[in-house]
């Protein structure tokens, strides 16, 4: 009785840290990847890749990293809904990987459009899409 | 008739003081306007795998009452406070990194350094598992210390122009020995869920003979020779949830090195420190708050008067807020304290002891600033600092510094303007 009120607590502060999914269109976003669509990716597994720890897929491929500018409303939607983290948080991982010369941060492509063609065109790359 | 003649003098060298502080603006806008034609390039793109190339220009303007920073900033103000990087990071094998940076920085009277390597090195690691990972990394590294040490030179990581200063002292020559050392880092992180734990440890040679950092470690003025002997050791652990919505770090600087004195008069001798540094950050959607805490034990001997070992604890702490209001403005607030002596905040017992006015072994410092990113890449931050205590004032911008019983009290203003690619 004591673990089961004490998971509850667990759980719900969990769930009140959590940000709001802000779904004002009915579409989600998906993860888009063409030659590893396969890939059963976690959001553990997605925060790895995102957040530039992970840097080649489990066949041992290199691994590319794309994703729409901080300010887009996809991407903040991507970060929040997805991964469940602030854009800023993001952009201060990548800006201390950037100027501390421990990483390799996403490239940015401008549109959602880019976004798939780029993907298509780069072996092993992974970015996102609305669906 | 002699203060006539003096005070046109002094409008002269002003003057001349002024058009050269012009000038070197120019030049940095100069710097900034063939890299501005990037700005709808996020970052330059190699073409060769993941290969980026990336650079900051940032730009200081400094207006203080009563004492100098980052150059002559009594007055009409100082511009000498610029920082220019350029680097480049990429995959040489999916597994091992090549990342360098060059910097070109100009602090006043605190950094003269112009151009330096800041980093160039090496990273390896390898995956344990779907959430743990390892590393080692080699060459020019950057100091992992508390928040801000590893990125600290670029305005676009800081929460505004200035980082706290008790806890990472631009003014005093110390800092050049922070910022990077030559050698080795250990790390690795390993998560369950969101909860994540992370350790570096790095064994280097310090750049202790750069910037004045010999004669600011053994406390002699003037004190010319060479520090050696064992490397430096930084450790720094933490805990991070969600990815850093609530952080906590604890990292440790140990410093044992000796001083081979050049300067007749003054002995050889060894200098130790221990600086431990807690760290904790709560970041919300909105809001941001932070609060690091260290203290210094410094131990010096055989340079010292009659030879006797000397040591002293200082005290450094800050708390923290910024608020982002939208996605480009956000907010600072910041009350930063600095004691010298732990044994003696007042800094009467001191101030009796040296001759010096007691406000040199202390100070308190409250921020308020505004940052604002004015279009993707162009940044302009400003901030009012509320100063009492000179405790650390830059004695080569001050160099009456310790001969006239100046103020407690005095003010800062500061505007930085930054571009990115």
């Amino acid at each position: 009785m004591h673990m089961f009120v004490a998971a509850w607590f667990v759980v719900s502060a969990a769930l009140i840290f959590w940000p709001e999914p802000a779904r004002a269109d009915n579409t989600t976003l998906v993860p888009y990847s063409v030659s590893k669509q396969y890939t059963h990716l976690t959001r553990d597994d997605l925060r790895e890749i995102f957040f530039g720890r992970r840097t080649r897929w489990p066949d041992g491929t290199p691994l590319r990293v794309f994703v729409l500018p901080d300010h887009d409303p996809l991407h903040i939607r991507f970060s929040k809904e997805v991964l469940g983290v602030y854009p800023y948080q993001l952009r201060s991982v990548w800006d201390r990987m950037v100027y501390s010369g421990t990483g390799v941060p996403p490239t940015m492509v401008e549109s959602l459009e880019k976004m798939k063609t780029v993907i298509k065109e780069t072996p092993d790359a992974i970015g996102y899409i609305e669906k | 008739m002699l203060s006539v003649i003096s005070k046109n003098r002094r409008r002269r060298l002003y003057s001349q003081n002024t058009s050269f502080c012009c000038y070197r603006f120019f030049i940095s806008i100069l710097w900034v306007l063939p890299l501005s034609y990037a700005q709808c390039v996020p970052a330059l793109e190699l073409g060769i795998g993941d290969w980026q190339a990336h650079g900051f220009v940032s730009q200081g303007y400094t207006l203080t009452s009563e004492y100098n920073a980052y150059g002559h900033s009594t007055g009409n103000g100082s511009l000498d406070f610029t920082e220019i990087g350029v680097n480049v990071l990429g995959h040489l094998q999916p597994n091992l990194l090549i990342a360098a940076q060059g910097l070109y920085r100009n602090g006043g009277g605190s950094d003269r350094e112009d151009f330096r390597l800041d980093f160039a090195n090496l990273d390896y690691h390898f995956s344990l598992g779907k959430q743990a990972t390892a590393g080692i990394r080699l060459g020019r590294v950057k100091n992992p210390f508390g928040l801000y040490n590893d990125t600290r030179d670029v305005v676009w990581t800081r929460p505004g122009v200035f980082i706290p200063q008790s806890v990472y002292f631009d003014s005093l020559a110390l800092r050049q020995a922070m910022i990077s050392s030559d050698g080795g880092i250990l790390y690795n992180r390993f998560a369950v869920g969101d909860h994540a734990l992370k350790t570096e440890f790095v064994v280097s040679e310090p750049l202790d003979d750069t910037g004045g950092a010999a004669e600011f470690l053994t406390g002699i003025p003037n004190a010319r020779g060479k520090l050696g002997g064992r490397p430096l050791f930084i450790g720094r652990m933490g805990y991070e949830w969600q990815e850093g919505r609530f952080r906590l770090l604890f990292s440790v600087v140990n410093l044992d090195r000796d001083f081979k004195s050049a300067t007749p008069g003054v002995s050889s001798g060894n200098l130790k420190v221990l600086y431990p540094l807690a760290s904790a950050q709560v970041n919300l959607e909105d809001w941001s708050f932070t609060g690091e805490y260290g203290r210094i034990t410094a131990e010096r001997s055989g340079f010292t008067p009659g030879g006797v070992t000397l040591e002293n604890t200082s005290e450094s702490f800050y708390v923290q807020a910024q608020y982002r209001f939208t996605q480009d403005w956000s907010a600072l607030l910041r009350y930063d304290s600095f004691t010298a002596n732990v044994n003696d905040r007042s800094g009467n017992h001191l101030a009796a002891m040296t001759g010096l006015p007691k406000h040199r072994f202390y100070a308190r410092d409250l921020t308020a600033g505004l940052r604002w990113e004015v279009v993707r890449n162009w940044m302009i931050a400003g901030e009012y600092h509320s100063v009492w205590g000179t405790g650390l004032v830059s004695p080569v911008d001050n160099p009456d510094l310790n001969q006239r019983n100046g103020p407690e009290r005095w003010d800062m203003f500061s505007i930085m303007l930054s571009y990115r690619f």
